[in-house]
């Protein structure tokens, strides 16, 4: 054993509580999953093997391709534009401006909301009658549009709630901005560059290492997006236009007891956003600066 | 000298404003929130909204906490508060000591399969919690845990992906001279975790700290599945008792109980939130 | 240094008084001699205190049992995973739609032994009410509160819009009519008052082709979503959209305030007809005490004479879970509750009918709803109406309110909604007695039941 050093047993004392809690709350379960996903297994009584059913059974399933349609369309627009909007948000929380503290706290806010209460409050704002919202556009000339009962628009109507959570994401980039140091700023100030252009090639560098952790975080948060519209819009109404896959997948185990069925379909996802987190390590690699190393 | 001071000026302006444009657009959902606690219960959904109520009801809070005594006997509110708080203290005080430590191990020791641990690590994240919930709940039926607070807090104490992740993210930026050098110095591994990158790190714990917090107080799902004697129940899952199945809700109690259960993580996070976001930077490693 | 030092101690001392806190407050507090059983129920609100009510008389009544009753929201998912974990109530209060799924999942004991020994006999109650306790030949639920449904009316609308308030529509033909009538629209086509929206309350938007006969299933293995009586009710459904407009409808409901408000589309009278249930008077009472309205049998087709007075019934249930601790002690309360006096007390807190057929007379004396006498009725009829009995019914009613959506925005003819519901449905419900008959199997071979 002499390729185990001190260090290495050091290692291994110190991620031992991990390596313990990943076999039992993650390893077991994991297997149990997966094993679960080639059954006919509806909780109550013990799985029967069906071998690849559950599988080729979903590929036929209308509703399952009508839920990974809306996910990735939702994710499509929400990704990009949470990211934009927290970066942007980090950004200007940066600066030295007048009661930083409370601006801080305020952005935060909708993160520290139970999600119960929050999609309550939200279907108040969206009402298409008389929603705040739409009180708003009025007055600027705008008659809105019917946001939670027009299929056309019950998308963007999450999208606009998912924004308006980007608080976790805002407090991660914030603490990436305050770790650019502060001489290279200075040294591109004195070489007479634009904000733009300190932003470009000075800010978004330097916080690349929190870019990244946010957009997979991102990417694991919009794919698996469920709590909000669950409350909002049950069964995804209007016309399934807000039925996402974690809702299916829910509504599977929970709501029809196949828990077989769902299990297959938590593995398929499972496999494509790591196929996407993996994409997206590997095309950052480049671009992906860490200070420490 | 003179056109860039004015320059600094306008552009304070224009973040000034824009900030405050921004501002009001995440506050109004709450001021909703507020208004409907002091509403009268006809207002709560009167279309179409009603903003100012008619009368301040200040006993709504009050109301919102005695609600159910008469039937259940007990407060519900201050009991779930009581159990919410236990079950908060358990789950914070495990995350922050058990992901430390792994974090440290991923970022600063070398071992053979490190690298594949963490790629694991980073995996598990990726792993849909519905597909778990099942075998989970078997594992701790197994375990005779249902319906005590086991299932939601021994895990805390193995670690979780999140907060590994992000620890290790922050300890990688801590020069690795300061450990080389307490190395020569003849120091321990625990003696520089405890040291050096503890201390260095108060933010980033604070932050793990202050999202475990977060997801321990407001998690519903959790203590739904797990909690089956409503005088065990939390403050997030007893919000639920306020909302009926068919109508009747107490809307301004609901948001009267609402603002009461954020209230307090408003305001910790208030308080804090220099600390853990100047200090994330560990501004102490500059000078 | 010294006070770091205490830092550890000090956290570590305090998380251990926290986990032993913890413990602590698992424990069931005061035990006494008495057996104590829990009772899951999905009421809040006046119901709750209701049911609560005959739960103190029982516990007062004898000193061995205790019931434990328990307000759960999302009963039927809690219960569900509860039984699963192995820690069910002893009592859950399902909907009568829960049972055959539940006991297709065998997550139900059957109850007709204990209900022969008891002495508890099917005749004594209204045959729809008793027959929806039974699935496949087993009991597997005792009913506490039922209800059906009626045309409620608004009689100063009637009055308002030069109508008879003394003679309500008959037939589906003459609520179109009235409706008309009785519909204001301003020069864009925006509502003041609908006469009458399918939509509105929505909650059994699956519906429409039993109102002119339809059946969903043939009871055995075959989906018959897209049938002539089928699509007839769901062409219903689309003449209001394709006369009103379907984003007028849907502006227009999206300003309606919560059922449980005095901004109730019906009581604020936005909506001037609805199929509502027994429950109605109850929050009309309490939001709208002055209301002038009245309930009567639901129109039918003019052509179809021999559907008239058309009822859904529904129930709240007693069921007892498998794995229950105590299910002789959680017997003898559901025993309790169908005593002629526990059912009255029960129903009358809740202000509905009950689901026995002898009625006392100071139960409809004293009852305060003055239609009280029509929901008993029409669910003694032949023409009451029940939600199929299919384990996978979950599922089908959430495409049947699919096809719903689609067919109101007009985006989908009832029959071709109606016609890929069936070819959606089908395979499914294949899939699913196929694989219950090989669960079934596999019970025989190893003897379980």
């Amino acid at each position: 054993m002499k390729r185990f050093s001190k260090e290495s047993w050091a290692g291994v004392l110190f991620a031992s509580p991990w390596l313990v809690g990943i076999c039992i709350f993650m390893a077991y379960p994991i297997a149990a999953s997966v094993y679960y996903s080639f059954c006919d297994f509806s909780v109550l009584k013990p799985p029967i093997w069906v071998g690849m059913d559950n599988y080729s059974d979903l590929l036929k399933d209308e509703v399952f391709w009508i839920a990974i349609k809306n996910t990735l369309l939702y994710a499509a627009i929400a990704l990009p534009s949470g990211m934009l909007m927290a970066i942007g948000l980090a950004m200007l929380l940066n600066t030295k401006v007048y009661g930083m503290t409370v601006y801080r706290t305020i952005f935060f806010l909708p993160s520290l909301v139970p999600q119960v209460s929050l999609a309550v409050l939200w279907l108040w704002v969206l009402n298409g009658e008389h929603g705040v919202l739409n009180e708003l556009l009025y007055h600027a000339g705008i008659k809105g549009p019917n946001w939670l009962g027009d299929p056309a628009w019950s998308k963007p109507a999450l999208v606009v709630l998912g924004v308006w959570g980007v608080g976790n994401a805002v407090l991660i980039y914030l603490a990436g901005l305050q770790d650019v140091p502060q001489q290279l700023i200075e040294a591109a100030d004195l070489d007479g560059a634009s904000p733009w252009q300190k932003t470009r090639n000075v800010t978004l560098p330097m916080i690349s290492p929190v870019i990244l952790f946010n957009l997979i975080m991102g990417i694991i948060g919009t794919l698996q997006v469920f709590t909000v519209p669950f409350v909002m819009f049950p069964g995804g109404s209007p016309e399934r236009s807000t039925y996402f896959y974690a809702m299916y997948l829910f509504d599977n185990a929970f709501k029809y007891s196949k828990m077989g069925y769902a299990s297959a379909m938590g593995w398929i996802m499972f496999l494509f956003i790591l196929a996407l987190t993996i994409g997206a390590i590997k095309v950052s690699e480049k671009h992906v600066h860490y200070q420490g190393s | 000298m003179k056109s860039q001071q004015k320059n600094q000026r306008i552009r304070t302006l224009v973040i000034q404003v824009t900030l405050l444009c921004l501002s009001a657009a995440f506050l109004f959902p709450f001021l909703w929130l507020l208004s409907t606690a002091l509403k009268p219960i006809e207002e709560t959904s009167k279309m179409p909204p009603v903003w100012i109520p008619s009368t301040f009801q200040w006993h709504n809070f009050l109301d919102a906490i005695t609600y159910g005594y008469k039937s259940l006997g007990y407060y519900p509110f201050l009991v779930y508060a009581r159990n919410s708080l236990v079950l908060c203290s358990l789950i914070v005080g495990g995350t922050v000591f058990s992901n430390s430590l792994v974090a440290y191990s991923f970022a600063r020791l070398r071992w053979p399969g490190r690298d594949l641990a963490f790629s694991i690590t980073l995996a598990t994240m990726m792993v849909p919690f519905p597909a778990l919930m099942v075998p989970m709940f078997g594992l701790f039926r197994q375990l005779e845990w249902i319906g005590t607070y086991r299932p939601l807090w021994i895990p805390a104490w193995f670690g979780s992906a999140f907060s590994i992740f992000l620890l290790r993210q922050f300890f990688r930026t801590i020069p690795f001279e300061l450990s080389e050098a307490a190395k020569l110095d003849g120091c321990s591994e625990w003696g520089i975790f405890r040291q050096i990158i503890l201390p260095l790190s108060k933010p980033a714990l604070a932050v793990v700290a202050l999202f475990s917090f977060m997801d321990a107080w407001n998690d519903f799902l959790g203590p739904l599945i797990y909690l089956s004697d409503q005088r065990t129940f939390t403050l997030s899952l007893g919000l639920q008792a306020y909302q009926s199945q068919n109508g009747g809700t107490p809307w301004n109690l609901l948001m009267a109980a609402s603002t009461m259960v954020i209230a307090p993580v408003i305001i910790l996070f208030f308080f804090t939130q220099r600390l853990f976001i100047q200090g994330i930077a560990i501004t102490g490693l500059k000078g | 240094m010294d006070r770091g030092s205490l830092v550890f101690p000090g956290l570590a001392l305090a998380l251990v008084a926290a986990a032993v806190t913890s413990e602590a407050l698992v424990r069931p507090p005061n035990p006494d001699h008495r057996t104590h059983i829990t009772y899951w129920e999905k009421w809040t609100g006046f119901e709750f205190d209701a049911m609560k009510a005959v739960v103190d008389e029982f516990n007062r009544s004898q000193d061995k049992i205790t019931v434990d009753f328990l307000s759960v929201s999302n009963i039927r998912d809690k219960t569900l995973l509860a039984i699963s974990g192995g820690v069910p109530p002893d009592l859950a209060g399902l909907e009568s739609g829960h049972i055959s799924q539940f006991a297709d999942e065998h997550a139900l004991l059957s109850l007709e032994d204990m209900c022969a020994t008891a002495g508890i006999k099917g005749d004594r109650y209204v045959k729809a009410y008793w027959d929806i306790c039974n699935y496949k030949g087993h009991l597997f639920a005792l009913p506490t509160t039922p209800a059906s449904t009626a045309l409620h009316y608004n009689r100063q609308l009637f009055r308002d819009a030069g109508l008879d308030p003394n003679k309500p529509p008959e037939t589906l033909e003459e609520l179109t009519a009235m409706a008309d009538k009785l519909t204001r629209r301003d020069a864009n086509g925006h509502f003041k008052v609908a006469g009458f929206l399918p939509a509105e309350p929505g909650w059994w938007n699956w519906a429409w082709g039993c109102v002119y006969g339809g059946k969903l299933w043939n009871g055995k293995d075959t989906i018959t979503t897209d049938t002539k009586e089928n699509i007839q009710g769901f062409e219903f459904v689309e003449s209001f959209s394709k006369k009103y407009g379907p984003g007028q409808i849907q502006t227009f409901k999206s300003g309606f305030g919560g059922f449980s408000s005095p901004q109730n589309a019906f009581m604020s009278s936005q909506v001037a007809m609805e199929l509502q249930g027994v429950w109605m008077y109850n929050f009309i009472h309490m939001y709208q005490p002055k209301m002038d309205w009245a309930a009567v049998p639901f129109p039918h087709p003019a052509s179809r004479p021999d559907l008239a007075r058309m009822t859904f019934v529904d129930e709240d249930v007693l069921c007892i879970p498998r794995g229950a601790k105590h299910v002789k002690e959680a017997f003898e309360f559901a025993k309790f509750v169908q005593s002629q006096h526990g059912m009255e007390e029960l129903c009358m807190g809740q202000k509905k009918q009950t689901p026995l057929k002898y009625v006392t007379p100071e139960f409809i004396a004293t009852h305060p709803n003055p239609y009280i006498k029509l929901f008993i009725d029409v669910a003694q009829e032949k023409n009451a109406v029940v939600a199929p009995q299919v384990g996978i019914w979950p599922e089908y009613l959430d495409e049947l309110n699919n096809a719903y959506d689609q067919i109101s925005l007009l985006h989908l003819t009832p029959a071709e909604a109606l016609k890929r519901v069936r070819e959606r449905m089908q395979p499914k419900l294949d899939h699913y007695l196929q694989r219950l008959k090989m669960r079934n199997e596999l019970d025989s071979v190893t003897g379980q039941n």
